[in-house]
């Protein structure tokens, strides 16, 4: 089996004000994988992530990345984060600059390079989010949506192998929603891992290849995606049900009406299965 | 944030900082110049203003919203500066009026060098162009969290009355007082808040040091500076031949 990228053993975190953080956190990310992190609000999810980057270190237990211990001295944070990009929940907590095409390039240049390497980044990364067209904006005219577009490419800008996003669905409308979502799905075909915090059972469902659900600072459950219908005494502890598709799916395959391979992960994937058995 | 409106929307936003630095600097010379005769100094202000309203397509009612205030103070100042107290009330000196004059008009051409700086050119290009001068990086950097902070916390200001207002919180004077204080402390609350957030920011993209950025690109920087210095230069010499 080969070694995780990113593995957290037995984390405890207590912040100064003593509020508990992580309380035994175990989680291991897959080179490659798509990730997705459900708990409710206070379950130490963004805790957990500022634990990825190196922000907050560990009480007790360790966090490995790519089989090695986090080292965290100035030289070790900096490989780290170089490597493991945090992207924040509220945008306007992130952007330093009022220029978009400034703030993307605060990272990389961070990095030491040299102006011509950060200039071919700042491009990149802005084109992947679709943002290239905006680039010459200040931040304070963009909406909320393009915001979070521009701290993924302030990210994205420092190229890391994994990219941890904080609640990054939240405050976007459904349209939103689906051009991030193919901005994610555009990162992972080029290799990218990805770890995100989210409420929705039905989108991690649906695009996740590992779930993991986080209670009381505990991961207490990490399965593939598509063994979700197994969980449902894990979900129904942190107050989640399964997503409606797997009872709908339960309920055709079992009158007969369904026939294709398990398991089906949306409604519109279901309806095309419908529709092509029907053919 | 007129300012700012009218630093991105005028027609020489693209054109390169430095050019625009370098024709400003002009006209405060020129302002300081030309002051020894108050005619020739108005005559630099007013060339400057034409330059902001007509070449930079800054709009008039705009300019004059943002210039009001100055011009106020500069008014009273002239006023104090003409007009003498003594025994018999006030009164005006010629040497009073002179002296109001030049300095009036001196003033006046600085106004206009400096809007015209600061209505053409968004402040991260002036920022850039402070860091190009070698600027202390702390400086630079309180200027860009400032300037960021400003926007983010006219956002909370404006969600927070919304919020008040919705929750009769402004019904009366006595309630409006009491609302603004609760307003005074949250915000306090939030700008503490912030800074730690930004700085967690700065720490995750690999920050330990000042915050740098990469400059806005100006292709043609030499040639809209070589025209600036050509043009900041006949603003002088007109100012000499005028005094």
């Amino acid at each position: 089996m080969s070694v995780p990228l990113l593995q957290l053993e037995d984390v405890h975190y207590r912040y100064p004000d003593g509020s508990a953080g992580l309380a035994g956190c175990s989680l291991s990310v897959s080179r490659g994988s798509r990730n997705a992190l459900i708990g409710a609000n206070g379950s130490g999810k963004t805790t957990l992530f500022q634990h990825c980057n190196g922000l907050l270190r560990p009480a007790t237990g360790r966090v490995h990345y790519a089989g090695t211990p986090v080292d965290y001295g100035r030289a070790g944070l900096r490989a780290l984060r170089s490597k493991v990009g945090l992207v924040f929940q509220n945008p306007d907590r992130q952007l330093f600059s009022a220029s978009v095409r400034e703030d993307v390039s605060f990272g990389p240049l961070n990095l030491g390079l040299s102006d011509a390497t950060v200039a071919a980044r700042v491009e990149a990364a802005l084109q992947a989010v679709g943002m290239d067209d905006l680039a010459h904006k200040p931040v304070q005219n963009l909406s909320f949506g393009q915001k979070k577009r521009v701290c993924i490419a302030g990210v994205l800008a420092m190229e890391p192998e994994l990219l941890v996003l904080d609640e990054p669905m939240a405050g976007l409308d459904q349209a939103m929603q689906e051009e991030l979502l193919a901005v994610l799905d555009g990162l992972h075909r080029r290799g990218m891992t990805i770890l995100l915090a989210t409420h929705d059972i039905h989108f991690a469902y649906r695009w996740a290849d590992r779930i993991h659900l986080m209670a009381a600072g505990r991961c207490c459950a990490s399965f593939d995606a598509p063994a979700l219908a197994g969980h449902e005494a894990e979900l129904a502890a942190i107050g989640l049900r399964l997503p409606s598709v797997i009872g709908l799916e339960r309920q055709l395959r079992q009158r007969g009406l369904l026939r294709g391979a398990p398991p089906i992960h949306s409604c519109s994937a279901l309806l095309a299965q419908l529709q092509q058995e029907d053919c | 944030m007129l300012i700012e409106q009218s630093a991105y929307a005028n027609r020489w936003r693209g054109v390169a900082p430095q050019a625009k630095g370098l024709f400003a600097l002009g006209g405060v010379t020129a302002a300081f110049v030309a002051a020894a005769t108050p005619a020739a100094g108005l005559g630099v202000a007013a060339l400057l203003a034409a330059v902001t309203i007509g070449g930079a397509r800054v709009s008039p009612l705009l300019y004059l919203r943002v210039a009001a205030p100055a011009l106020f103070f500069l008014a009273i100042s002239a006023l104090s500066l003409a007009v003498s107290v003594d025994g018999g009330g006030l009164q005006a000196t010629a040497a009073g009026t002179h002296q109001a004059a030049v300095v009036a008009t001196r003033s006046l051409g600085a106004l206009a060098a400096l809007l015209f700086l600061v209505l053409t050119t968004p402040l991260s290009d002036l920022i850039a162009l402070l860091r190009r001068l070698r600027t202390p990086e702390v400086l630079l950097d309180i200027m860009v969290l400032c300037y960021r902070t400003l926007f983010v916390f006219a956002a909370a200001l404006q969600d927070m009355r919304a919020a008040q207002a919705a929750r009769l919180g402004h019904l009366d004077r006595s309630r409006l007082l009491r609302s603004l204080g609760q307003m005074a402390a949250h915000l306090t609350l939030q700008v503490w808040q912030r800074s730690h957030a930004l700085h967690l920011a700065a720490l995750a993209r690999n920050n330990d040091g000042p915050l740098r950025f990469l400059g806005s690109r100006h292709p043609h920087a030499r040639r809209d500076a070589g025209l600036a210095g050509v043009a900041a230069l006949a603003l002088v010499l007109l100012a000499w031949s005028g005094r």
